[in-house]
């Protein structure tokens, strides 16, 4: 397995990113701004910066670059969404998206299919928006039912109608997000067969009512996975329509919750959150079955090597009067790759059917990691 | 500087100064204050060689009436003229008649120095006195036998020296007890005190046997009965202590007697100084524990994880971004 | 380090670790606002599980997590008037400094000497293990610096006390 690929961007949370699909282009929302790296040739394993996208006046919470048209999708705690064009002269152009909610936008995210994103928000909505070609503007449509709080994060099934959604209140739905005139009708499914927008298709409680922090439909579509903030990973297996689902697995960890999940195959989940480690759970019986960052450690242990002398005195000095207490070793740094939480974790190289063979993790430290699966 | 000085130094070194042979004269005119509200006044009102020294103290009047006049008569004898407008007594010294060896000139400017001293002195030297008299009259009688007010001891001797705090004296047949009433302002100053008190009410009990015996209370004690004014007892506010020394009659031979009533004059003063002094060095040492503190904290800060890049002057670099 | 403290600390670290698991949280309540939840304490749903880590009767740390901030209050030992003296002095010194200490909050949580306030602000500017690691230092250090200042007071105060008795002796 290769080593991680670190791109340590700035001093300051990484609370959403997004690469283009050729990976040449790498979004990253910081603070109320967008930041856009590019690699200065194709081959080239580092970013510069080249642009910056401003506009929202308050921190930036989602952003994400549509694999085809490229178009950049962005939302933010001042209530705005806006989705950039690249004009012919390379300049970014926004348009604010008809979003109609009255608080802050927690994320958003493109539709496989391209024609719809979807906002969350702390307004208890969640914003479907599609283009209205008529009125050249982007509208949106919302889904309010039964959304007690929060929505703190949104996913889309693969056929681009489904879409799940986790919330304070503890529960990680699943809507139809079916707008007419803009997509096609789906296929039956385990879902449900006939889908009007904002028709429940599955709602799932966290037994401790704990925060859901992410959701992730399975790459076909058929499972849905869940963390939330009492540090566990639920994976849910519904059986049709209607009908109590096949299967719910609750996978309880020791360690501290996570923020972001990705199903790389059908029985591979990855999980990353507090811990600033990313984590690998196995199915179908679902465990955790280890981290990616053992092998980091290794990697990057020139890197510490260099600064051990440094912190060795350091903690003299921090631990020398108080004498006991202090582990000896270098406690500067993590062991784990980032130096703080994670907070997204996407897909880099596969998905879209594809099993996924690369990720990329984004963090409050910073960081933007590329690691191999 | 442990223990104070008995004497006022600024007299001292200004009379040192106009003494020294070849000196020329000048006009002074300085007003020196001590301990316990004391002014000193120094000037030449007449002409540049007659230096004249006025005392104010709160409690003259008290003094007085335990002998002070006295005391400073046998001290200061032909030096003592009129008391300046405004002060309590005075001395001149006429520096065209000064002793001519070197030695007497010393002795002449402690003793102008040791002015407040010797004031305050007077109820001491009455009550060591009154002491050596019932030690005297104790001897004719056994226990049971004497007379009360041999048993009893002497009156109580109050000088109210302070605002708010007094020194009581008083004499008995086998002792001199000597009580401090002081007062806090602070309750951070009376758990400092309570700290220090506590260590003088023990010290006997360690290395120093013969001193003497120290009891601390923050009600009157039972040698004050029937002393009009007092405060403290139970349930009383503003922070009274009392603070009593018990002299024994080894420290009240002739010998030793003019020592110990120096000595034991400074105590207030030298108590709440030190009080005050652990005070500055606690707040000098939470300061340096609280940047220590910062110190840690900005550690926290992720910039400490790279090498911080300086310039010779101390700026940092901004690595661009 | 006396026997239990060991565990009361470690104690201590395990559950700030887990409670600083803090994000960036905009107010439910109020429109384009994003204030500490512990603090606003505007949806029961937001807040979690205030938790105390008692050492024994006087000792105690009460940590109150929310979506997006967390309040640790810390009671110091204090086994006489002269150790409340002092705590109360210490703590006072501290607080009056609150803005250099980020993290400070300017009054205490009644029953405790002294209050911090983490948000999410501070988790992401500076390191969130490191944040722990001062919190902890800053318990085993508060204990030991009133200790020491009481030895302190008590040392010097003994030697005033010889010292002015002694040309009695």
């Amino acid at each position: 397995m290769a080593a991680p690929q670190v791109h340590h961007l700035f001093h300051a949370p990484v609370a959403d990113h997004s690469f283009s699909a050729d990976r040449q282009t790498l979004a990253v929302a910081r603070d109320t701004s967008i930041s856009l790296y590019t690699r200065p040739s194709p081959t080239s394993p580092t970013f510069t910066p080249t642009a910056s996208l401003r506009g929202h006046d308050k921190t930036i919470t989602g952003v994400d670059i549509a694999p085809r048209s490229g178009r950049i999708v962005t939302c933010s705690q001042d209530r705005n969404a806006y989705v950039w064009e690249a004009s012919p002269t390379g300049e970014w152009k926004p348009t604010l998206v008809l979003l109609r909610i009255n608080r802050a936008a927690t994320g958003v995210r493109w539709s496989p299919s391209e024609a719809k994103f979807a906002v969350g928000s702390g307004a208890r909505i969640i914003a479907v928006c599609y283009f209205e070609a008529d009125n050249d503007w982007w509208v949106s449509k919302h889904v309010k039912k039964p959304l007690r709080s929060t929505v703190t994060a949104i996913a889309w099934h693969p056929n681009s109608v489904l879409l799940a959604a986790g919330s304070t209140d503890g529960h990680a739905r699943v809507f139809s997000a079916f707008i007419k005139g803009t997509d096609a009708r789906p296929e039956a499914s385990v879902w449900g067969e006939r889908l009007p927008f904002g028709t429940v298709c599955g709602e799932y409680l966290n037994p401790t009512a704990g925060w859901v922090h992410d959701v992730a439909f399975s790459p076909s579509g058929n499972a849905l996975a869940y963390c939330a903030h009492d540090s566990t990973v639920t994976v849910v297996y519904p059986s049709a329509p209607d009908q109590p689902p096949s299967a719910i697995i609750s996978i309880p960890t020791q360690l501290l919750p996570f923020t972001s999940i990705l199903w790389s195959s059908e029985t591979e989940i990855l999980a990353a959150g507090y811990d600033c480690g990313v984590y690998r759970f196995s199915g179908p019986e679902w465990r955790l079955s280890g981290t990616l960052d053992t092998v980091a450690a290794a990697g990057g242990g020139g890197e510490q090597r260099e600064e051990s002398a440094l912190n060795m005195f350091r903690n003299m000095d921090l631990k020398g009067r108080s004498g006991g207490g202090g582990s000896g070793g270098d406690d500067t740094r993590l062991k784990t790759v980032h130096q703080n939480s994670i907070s997204t974790l996407r897909a880099y190289e596969g998905g879209d059917g594809e099993e996924v063979t690369r990720i990329s993790t984004g963090g409050v430290d910073g960081r933007v990691v590329v690691w191999t699966l | 500087m442990l223990l104070l000085d008995y004497q006022n130094v600024l007299i001292e070194s200004l009379l040192k100064d106009r003494f020294a042979p070849g000196a020329t004269p000048t006009s002074i005119d300085q007003v020196v204050s001590d301990f316990d509200n004391v002014t000193f006044h120094i000037s030449t009102p007449e002409s540049k060689t007659k230096i004249l020294v006025s005392l104010a103290i709160k409690c003259y009047p008290e003094l007085a009436k335990y002998g002070a006049e006295e005391v400073l008569q046998r001290e200061y004898g032909s030096l003592i003229v009129q008391p300046e407008n405004g002060y309590d007594f005075s001395v001149q010294v006429d520096l065209e008649q000064l002793p001519s060896s070197d030695e007497e000139k010393t002795e002449l400017i402690r003793k102008i120095s040791l002015l407040k001293r010797n004031a305050m002195a007077a109820p001491f030297e009455q009550a060591f006195d009154e002491f050596a008299s019932l030690q005297e009259q104790a001897r004719q009688y056994t226990s049971e036998s004497a007379p009360q007010g041999v048993r009893e001891g002497g009156t109580v001797r109050a000088i109210h020296y302070r605002e708010e705090e007094a020194i009581y004296i008083k004499a008995s047949h086998d002792r001199v007890t000597v009580i401090f009433s002081t007062i806090f302002r602070e309750e951070t100053d009376r758990v400092y005190g309570k700290v220090f008190l506590q260590e003088f009410v023990d010290a006997r009990k360690r290395g120093v046997q013969n001193a003497p015996q120290v009891l601390a209370r923050d009600d009157p004690p039972l040698e004050l009965q029937g002393i009009p004014g007092l405060k403290g007892g139970k349930g009383a506010e503003g922070g009274v202590t009392y603070v009593t020394f018990v002299l024994f009659p080894r420290h009240l031979t002739p010998q030793r007697r003019a020592e110990v009533i120096s000595h034991i004059q400074t105590f207030r003063d030298y108590f709440h100084y030190h009080i005050k002094a652990s005070k500055a060095y606690i707040h000098s040492r939470m300061r340096r524990r609280t940047a220590d503190f910062l110190q840690v904290l900005r550690r926290a800060r992720p910039e400490a994880e790279e090498k911080e890049r300086k310039t010779a002057s101390g700026r940092t670099f901004t690595v661009k971004s | 380090m006396s026997q239990s403290l060991r565990p009361y600390l470690s104690c201590v670290r395990s559950t700030l670790t887990a409670a600083l698991s803090l994000s960036n949280f905009a107010s439910q309540a109020a429109e384009r606002h994003n204030v500490p939840e512990i603090e606003a304490a505007s949806s029961p749903e937001l807040l979690l599980n205030p938790l105390t880590v008692s050492r024994n009767a006087e000792e105690r740390v009460l940590v109150e997590p929310s979506v997006n901030s967390v309040r640790v209050s810390i009671r110091i030992k204090q086994a006489d008037e002269i150790e409340h003296i002092l705590v109360h002095k210490f703590t006072r010194f501290l607080t009056q400094r609150a803005e250099a200490f980020f993290i400070l909050r300017r009054k205490a949580v009644p029953g405790y000497d002294i209050s911090f306030l983490i948000t999410n602000l501070h988790t992401e500017e500076m390191l969130k293990h490191k944040l722990v690691d001062f919190i902890i230092e800053f318990m085993e250090e508060v204990d030991k610096e009133i200790s020491e200042m009481k030895l302190f007071l008590n040392a010097r105060a003994r030697f005033v006390a010889e010292s002015f008795l002694t040309p009695f002796d």
